[in-house]
């Protein structure tokens, strides 16, 4: 029984050759992005002294959030012991690592400093989250690759169990840790929240999961994984949790803010104020990032059609990548009440609505990430048997 | 050169009070008067903590000579870039939404007690010198720009354009993030002014008082228990260093 | 076979790079004349050896704890260090003719001071600007 499963790497051949090209072009701009900005200074991006994390930490953050979302296949089959998951488990790994060394790629490439990366590496202060995020994502890369050596080692097998029990527990701790580089910042009225560490845990599952569909459906019908019956049903319903619990948090954070009456200004601006933060709100985020997918994956019209469910998960990604601007930008673009109850004016932008465009060197870094990621996944894919053989009912079963 | 001898003469000056100091006056202000002017190869002493005491009430709205004398100071260019050039201190011009009345006053980094740039900045690079002065080590910033994420204030700029010409006393570089530095190089110097304020009194306003707030003889000790002053955001119990009068 | 191949191109790629002669500052001559005092603060071979160490620890000790002490401070030695040429311009930093780069540029040993601090003495030019606008 135990022997059904069998895995397979690729072949360099043609059909790599696609993905391998976009890496090539995408890393290549990335490259010309990253020394332009070193060499010239951070004018040349639309960030500036107001907006002072842009699209490149939307990127990042998407990426990071994503990798450990994507995880949580692996920690359904060997945590809560469904096996259904368990020949998609070496893949999440990969997908895992590559995700997260992608968005930690951005983040690092966007520094003003990237060549102190070594100061960052050594010296911290340990009262920043962010000095804490360094080793929950260093120690995550660390426990993945052992994840991964426990579920390729047969003799190790045995311990798949425990670490991936481990590997949970870490996600969950990263993620909050995510959460909490926005969670902490008293001073801005859209952070100031600490249900901002559960909605970064729902987005992260919502968004990995959505990655993992379109991971499936690729080798599916590249390398001709047969999937049937079981496991589209299966990413299916996963989809539609996820999608409610994002939603769900998503409710009750603006519903915190809309209560403390100190945040009405900022729930406000972004909810009703008819400008670029709230089309982006409920256009992109609720209607394409949370009902139009709900309604496609719940429908009974769309029974069995894999082009729906990708398509779903197309508009996750989408809305997720729209929803994190939003968080990200818009609580930054909102201005800081240093004076409450005074009318504020100043040349720094005081009192009034910061402009942020973003120009399209942090859109080569942010691309840059998920060429890493991809990169990271075709030599994962080609060098070890991470693809199971087939996906059909009967394996998965057995 | 002329610019120089003077800045030399004064120095001077002032050592030569200090050792008069030393000799003359009573043991009590002997010890304060050794901390304030301690020499160079001291460190920064906890027992004292700069801040600065703002005037709303003399600071008028078309004058900006403090932003004109801190840029001038710390050699901080305009590029022409308005919402990338660096700003330390800004003049902030208020409406009370209620009563309508105008207030003018400058706005830096307010050298919190509990500063939350401090406890974000990932490699310590932002850090509260033993003398209360909030800095940023330019020698481990990364440029990562969560202090500024952090500041209730906005304090903080990030630099974002190659500089050259910088002054020997003011080291400051593309990538790097920097702020009101409570003209740290005077202070250890012993001048223990700042160019804002020695401007704003060169031009006839009073609006900014900069002394020792641990010291009850000091001016701004003096002139804080009797007029008493605002802590700007001091919901966020941050205890800043910077008081304001007159709002 | 072709693990063969890879494990040479990686041997090959290691030996390059870590095959480079160490360049010291005993392996570079330059005369610079100095022209105010008549030594440094420490004997040469000594400054050759260690300048980095005393002005990291001077680094250290100015921003965190306020010492301006002047004997190790970078100001020191680019005033006595950097002279200007006949035409009582300064060297860049970026030529060789910079006391420090003179070495830096040739061990190829990038120096970092200069990225934020004055790489000439007091801007001497700047005053008798003001000076001559005066």
């Amino acid at each position: 029984m135990k022997n059904l499963i069998r895995y397979k790497s690729i072949e360099l051949d043609r059909k790599v050759f696609y993905p391998i090209s976009i890496v090539f072009i995408l890393l290549s701009m990335c490259f010309y992005a990253f020394v332009t900005l070193e060499h010239e200074g951070h004018w040349l991006t639309g960030m500036n002294n107001q907006i002072v994390w842009g699209i490149p930490h939307v990127f990042a953050i998407f990426l990071i959030v994503a990798a450990s979302g994507i995880l949580n296949i692996a920690s359904i089959s060997s945590v809560f012991g469904v096996s259904i998951y368990k020949p998609l488990s070496r893949l999440s790994g990969l997908l895992a690592i590559g995700l997260l060394v992608g968005g930690l790629m951005v983040l690092v490439l966007d520094l003003g400093r990237p060549d102190r990366l070594i100061v960052a590496m050594t010296t911290f202060n340990f009262k920043s989250i962010f000095a804490w995020n360094i080793f929950l994502y260093t120690g995550f890369l660390f426990i993945v690759v052992i994840y991964l050596w426990m579920m390729f080692e047969g003799r190790y097998n045995k311990f798949v169990q425990q670490v991936g029990m481990f590997a949970y527990a870490w996600r969950i701790i990263l993620t909050t840790g995510t959460g909490s580089i926005f969670g902490f910042l008293v001073a801005k009225e859209a952070y100031d929240s600490a249900i901002l560490a559960p909605l970064f845990i729902a987005m992260s599952l919502l968004f990995g999961t959505a990655i993992f569909i379109q991971a499936i459906y690729y080798i599916k019908t590249t390398f001709d994984v047969n999937t049937e019956e079981i496991i589209f049903k299966r990413l299916k319903k996963l989809m539609l949790y996820f999608i409610l619990a994002v939603f769900y948090f998503t409710i009750l954070y603006h519903l915190t803010n809309l209560y403390a009456t100190t945040h009405h200004d900022y729930e406000f601006f972004l909810l009703f104020e008819g400008n670029i933060y709230t089309y982006l709100f409920w256009i992109g985020q609720i209607l394409i990032g949370t009902l139009l997918p709900l309604y496609l994956v719940s429908s009974k019209k769309f029974y069995n059609c894999w082009n729906t469910l990708l398509l779903s998960s197309l508009l996750v990604i989408i809305g997720g990548f729209v929803q994190l601007y939003v968080i990200i930008i818009s609580g930054q673009a909102f201005p800081l009440d240093i004076f409450p109850g005074y009318i504020e004016s100043s040349s720094f932008g005081d009192g009034e609505v910061a402009k942020y465009i973003p120009s399209i060197y942090e859109f080569m870094l942010g691309f840059g990430g998920i060429a890493i990621a991809l990169a990271i996944f075709v030599l994962g894919i080609l060098s070890l048997e991470f693809i199971p053989d087939s996906l059909d009912d009967e394996r998965l079963q057995s | 050169m002329k610019k120089y001898e003077i800045k030399l003469d004064r120095r001077n000056f002032l050592k030569n009070s200090v050792s008069v100091g030393l000799v003359t006056i009573a043991p009590g202000v002997f010890l304060q008067e050794i901390a304030h002017g301690r020499s160079l190869d001291e460190p920064a002493s906890d027992k004292i903590r700069w801040g600065m005491l703002i005037d709303t009430n003399q600071c008028t709205e078309d004058c900006d000579a403090c932003v004109t004398a801190c840029n001038e100071e710390h050699g901080i260019e305009d590029f022409g870039r308005p919402t990338t050039d660096t700003q330390w201190i800004r003049k902030l011009n208020l409406t009370n939404e209620f009563t309508g009345k105008k207030y003018s006053l400058p706005m830096m980094c307010q050298h919190c007690e509990n500063p939350p740039c401090v406890d974000v900045c990932p490699t310590g690079a932002s850090f509260k010198r033993a003398d209360g002065i909030v800095l940023v080590n330019k020698h481990t910033c990364i440029g990562c720009r969560y202090c500024m994420m952090s500041c209730p204030y906005k304090a903080r700029s990030f630099v974002h354009e190659n500089l050259e010409n910088q002054l020997p006393h003011a080291p400051r570089g593309k990538g790097c993030v920097e702020s009101c530095n409570l003209c740290v190089h005077k202070i250890d110097n012993g001048e223990n002014n700042t160019a804002c304020a020695e401007a704003c009194v060169k031009d006839g306003h009073q609006a900014i008082l900069f002394g020792d707030l641990n010291d009850p003889k000091s001016e701004i000790s003096k002139q804080l228990s009797e007029f008493g002053a605002k802590e700007i955001r001091s919901d966020l119990g941050l205890n800043t260093a910077v008081r304001y009068r007159g709002i | 076979m072709y693990k063969k191949l890879y494990i040479k191109i990686l041997l090959t790629f290691l030996l390059v790079f870590f095959s480079g002669t160490s360049i010291t500052h005993e392996n570079i001559s330059h005369n610079i004349d100095i022209a105010s005092g008549d030594k440094c603060v420490e004997p040469t071979d000594i400054m050759r050896a260690q300048h980095h160490i005393f002005l990291n620890k001077q680094s250290h000790d100015t921003v965190v704890d306020g010492i301006r002490t002047k004997k190790y401070s970078l100001n020191n030695c680019i005033n006595c260090h950097i002279q200007p040429s006949a035409d009582g311009t300064y060297p860049s930093v970026k030529s060789e003719e910079h006391f420090c780069s003179g070495c830096h540029i040739k061990a190829a040993a990038q120096v970092e001071c200069f990225d934020c601090h004055a790489s000439k003495p007091f801007n001497n030019e700047k005053i008798e600007e003001e000076i001559s606008k005066k």
